[in-house]
């Protein structure tokens, strides 16, 4: 029984990290079809950024969150600018141009601070575990889990009940039209990938110090947290959670019953059936008959 | 008299709206017949259930005695069905004469087209074909360079390379000048007889000029059908373009 | 592939067209008069494979519209199969039992596997190089484009089946060699000719296949289905109007790019010496990519030069440490620059130059006054 719960609650862990570096992704990919391959080096500059905040500035991993956000939101919004808004009707030039981009990120990272491992410490107030249900577990853990949701309620927010949010509806359904309404299609355009990116860099800031940082930390996420969108269904933020939980716990399940690649495979090769079947993702319905 | 295509009570929607509603049509073989009616009656979508690019959710659609709804599009091609669309739809980045190379099918299966196309009789035939549609001039440049009329003229000549016995035509002339409108018409009297054509136009001029018999549709269901004189003395038609007979008629 | 070239006309667009391929493949040949260091040569004809992989890609890219983010799963396999082969020749060094691959004794197996058996014939072999990969390809891609899978969704499940079978290999340790790859090979025998990897019968087998891979895609761009398939990049849907069964002619060219693809793959063997799971890798997979789309993906001698000049100038500076990193950066820079700004690539910018200097000409020429000349240049 323990172990069960404990094998949730790992589960429900991994499930608040994917959905951390999935939603920005989502946003993304629903709003204006960019499938974002640099999104994995977004989230690999969060952390390298909350490597910097604390060793050259000092600033505790809270402190950073908000300038974190910020940093990645504006190199977001610069790659939005000059090179994707150039890409308008070639959306599969935009996964080789994103891509060519999270190379350049990447490698600059390297050339800049080198490759070997950082590490970035758990704010002393979370450093301790608490109990839940009679288990010990990690205070930061039970933290991610509240901030992921917290984050998701943010963007439904900013997505269903603000003007941004409903210009970029707007845009979604019919770009033309919108920009004939004088919605500004570019702006709204580079801010929700400025969005989509910030979100990514918090997601690297916390699970900084979780895992180790690297330059090619990103590559693992942007697989991951791709396959949560596509299972979600790209339009459906909701979907988005529930996918994330639901990959969560499968992933820490199989791989608690079953070896890694075992794990990875069933993912990888699920994921095609998916693609194949059922396009539109699991949590969507159907549009046209 | 056994019909050429026959369509009974054909239906289909979308999200809940009917667009066809149990649609009744039947044409005969060398006919050209007008399909007209106020916007969103179903004249799209009644071209689109023939070709096979949507299904129907309750009907028949048989062309020849072949039954066409439950067929891949590429097989109602096969059996003889042409479709022009109402956006201009060619290859843009393929020059004129390999846009009408491939749509010169008389060969479809791949391992029988593994061969190459340099011959002298291809060739002949498309620039016949592209003197038909005025575009010798053109024949080696991309489609995408074509003016929206040359492209429109592009795909009507891509229909006759087709050489569909039944030819279905989305308001082929839109965007064409008065001039180009008027030769589309002698092309179109060339083309009845041998084959038999669908025209949805909306220029009642051409529509008087082309044809002998007139469909008109309104919601998604067939009003009337005749002559010119006859569709247009037809109360209940005279009410759908006015716009008041939508509820009476729902 | 019969061809009735009667027309002038026809004949000479032919010429012109095939006139770049054959002077590629007319300089290839003739490299190891110039260059006479066999180290040397074994790392060009390495770039060379890698061009024929490249120009795979560019047949289902360019002209099929297919970005396989998967391409080198093709490439893999075909390595894997001449490694095979190659392995079973040699003479057992380590082995206790009867001629059993080093790695299988160290991993306790026993007897030879049911599906290493057939690989003792050189000949099968090959064929299973070529065929193996065509084959799951052609399954693929009747999976996929059954179902009318586009766009971004192939390039996401060729690149998942990609990853899904190096994770096999890697993780069956002890019937692929796992990590570590198939090693130690023999020598490629064919025809009484001995394939040393850095002598210059194998450099000539590279150069020979370049030009076969090369005319194979000629021919078949320039066939009437090639057509269709460029056709269906275009505009899938308008092309099944016209009676074409889409989904085949898409298998098609998908199985064609992956045979070559395979053929690359079992030269990489020969070059290397070793077949390992980073042939079929994602890095290596869209490295392919980039070098398709520097070189321009919708020419083949573009896409072929293109992998052999980015590839080649990678190897000649990881000489350095530093030099390979600020190449990297480089590199992705000029690739992003290359996605903007030339979706032709190197290939296209080479068209529109000499398409720019034919009318330059002509226009020159009508200034001096033949009256009015035919503006309309050619292609």
């Amino acid at each position: 029984m323990d172990q069960l719960i404990e094998q949730i609650v790992t589960g429900l862990s991994i499930g608040s990290i994917l959905l951390l570096v999935a939603l920005g992704l989502s946003i993304i990919y629903g709003s204006m079809g960019i499938i974002n391959l640099a999104h994995g080096e977004f989230v690999m500059l969060g952390a390298y950024a909350a490597w910097v905040f604390h060793t050259y500035l000092g600033l505790g991993l809270l402190a950073s969150l908000v300038p974190i956000f910020l940093v990645v939101a504006a190199f977001g919004w610069v790659i939005e600018r000059y090179v994707l808004s150039l890409l308008n009707n070639r959306p599969l030039d935009t996964i080789l141009a994103t891509w060519g981009v999270g190379i350049m990120l990447q490698q600059a990272v390297r050339l800049m601070v080198g490759s070997e491992l950082r590490y970035v410490q758990l704010p002393p107030a979370l450093a301790d575990s608490m109990d839940v249900f009679g288990i010990p577990i990690s205070s930061y853990r039970v933290f991610l889990f509240v901030v992921s949701i917290a984050l998701f309620g943010a963007t439904w927010l900013l997505m269903n009940r603000t003007t941004v949010g409903m210009k970029l509806r707007a845009i979604i359904q019919d770009r033309s039209v919108a920009a004939s309404f004088g919605i500004n299609a570019k702006r709204v355009y580079a801010l929700t990938f400025a969005y989509g990116a910030g979100l990514a860099g918090l997601a690297g800031a916390l699970v900084s110090p979780l895992k180790s940082v690297s330059p090619d930390m990103g590559t693992g996420y942007v697989v991951d947290a791709f396959m949560v969108v596509v299972l979600g269904g790209v339009q459906s933020l909701a979907g988005t959670v529930a996918s994330a939980f639901i990959l969560g716990e499968l992933s820490g399940g199989i791989a608690f019953l079953q070896n890694d690649t075992v794990a990875k495979t069933i993912v990888l090769l699920a994921i095609v059936v998916l693609i194949r079947f059922r396009p539109e993702g699991l949590f969507t319905a159907r549009v046209r008959a | 008299m056994s019909s050429h295509l026959d369509l009974r009570d054909v239906s289909v929607s979308f999200n809940g709206f009917k667009a066809l509603n149990s649609l009744n049509m039947s044409v005969c073989k060398g006919e050209l017949r007008c399909l007209i009616g106020p916007n969103g009656a179903g004249k799209t979508t009644a071209l689109d259930i023939i070709c096979g690019k949507v299904k129907p959710s309750a009907g028949i659609v048989s062309f020849d005695g072949t039954a066409l709804q439950d067929l891949e599009e590429y097989e109602i091609a096969r059996a003889g069905v042409g479709r022009k669309f109402q956006v201009p739809s060619v290859f843009r980045e393929l020059s004129v004469s390999d846009n009408l190379e491939v749509a010169r099918a008389r060969r479809t299966s791949v391992f029988g087209n593994l061969r190459w196309s340099i011959g002298n009789a291809g060739r002949d035939d498309i620039e016949r074909l592209a003197e038909l549609v005025g575009l010798t001039e053109q024949l080696d440049r991309p489609a995408a360079y074509l003016s929206h009329g040359q492209t429109q003229w592009l795909e009507i000549g891509m229909l006759v390379a087709q050489d569909a016995e039944l030819i279905l035509m989305d308001e082929p002339t839109a965007g064409m000048t008065a001039q180009e409108t008027r030769k589309t018409a002698e092309l179109f009297a060339r083309l009845k007889g041998k084959h038999t054509l669908i025209v949805v136009e909306h220029d009642m001029g051409f529509v008087k000029a082309i044809g002998d018999i007139i469909s008109v549709m309104h919601m998604g269901q067939m009003l009337a059908e005749g002559t010119a004189a006859e569709v247009e003395a037809h109360p209940e038609v005279r009410r759908a373009y006015l716009g008041s007979g939508g509820i009476s008629h729902a | 592939m019969p061809s009735n070239i009667s027309n002038s006309s026809g004949l000479q667009r032919l010429i012109a067209q095939l006139a770049p391929l054959l002077i590629v493949s007319a300089l290839v040949f003739a490299l190891p008069v110039l260059l006479n260091n066999d180290f040397l040569l074994n790392k060009v004809a390495r770039y060379l494979v890698l061009g024929i992989l490249t120009i795979s890609l560019g047949l289902s890219w360019g002209f099929g519209g297919i970005l396989n983010l998967g391409q080198a799963m093709s490439f893999g396999l075909g390595s894997y199969a001449m490694a095979m082969a190659l392995k079973l020749k040699t003479v057992p060094v380590h082995t206790g039992a009867s001629g059993l691959p080093d790695f299988m004794v160290w991993n306790n197996v026993q007897h030879l596997p049911w599906f290493w058996e057939p690989f003792r014939s050189l000949s099968f072999a090959i064929a299973a190089g070529l065929l193996v990969p065509a084959l799951v390809a052609a399954g693929l891609g009747w999976f996929m484009f059954r179902g009318r899978v586009t766009g971004v969704y192939v390039s996401i499940i060729t690149l998942a089946t990609m990853v899904v079978i190096n994770l096999v290999i890697i993780d069956q340790q002890s019937y692929t060699g796992g990590f570590n790859g198939i090693t130690d090979l023999a020598q490629l025998e064919l025809f009484g000719v001995a394939f040393d990897a850095y002598g210059r019968a194998t450099y000539y087998l590279v150069a020979g296949c370049v030009l076969l891979s090369l005319l194979i895609a000629f021919a078949f761009t320039k066939s009437r289905a090639g057509l269709i398939v460029q056709a269906i990049r275009d505009h899938e849907s308008r092309v099944r109007y016209f009676g074409y069964d889409v989904a085949l002619y898409q298998i098609f060219v998908f199985a064609l790019s992956a045979a070559i693809a395979g053929l690359a793959g079992m030269l990489y063997t020969v070059v290397m010496e070793f077949a390992s799971p980073t042939f079929l890798g994602v890095q290596l997979s869209l490295s392919v990519v980039v070098w398709c789309a520097v070189g321009g993906r919708q020419s083949l001698v573009g896409a072929f030069l293109g992998a052999v000049l980015v590839a080649g100038m990678q190897g000649a500076l990881s000489e350095s440490a530093a030099f390979l990193e600020t190449w990297t950066l480089v590199m992705g820079a000029l690739f992003v620059l290359v996605v903007l700004f030339l979706p032709k690539g190197l290939a296209g910018l080479a068209q529109a130059t000499c398409r720019w200097v034919a009318q330059r000409r002509q226009a020159a020429s009508g200034a001096v006054g033949r009256g009015v000349s035919q503006t309309e240049g050619s292609t």
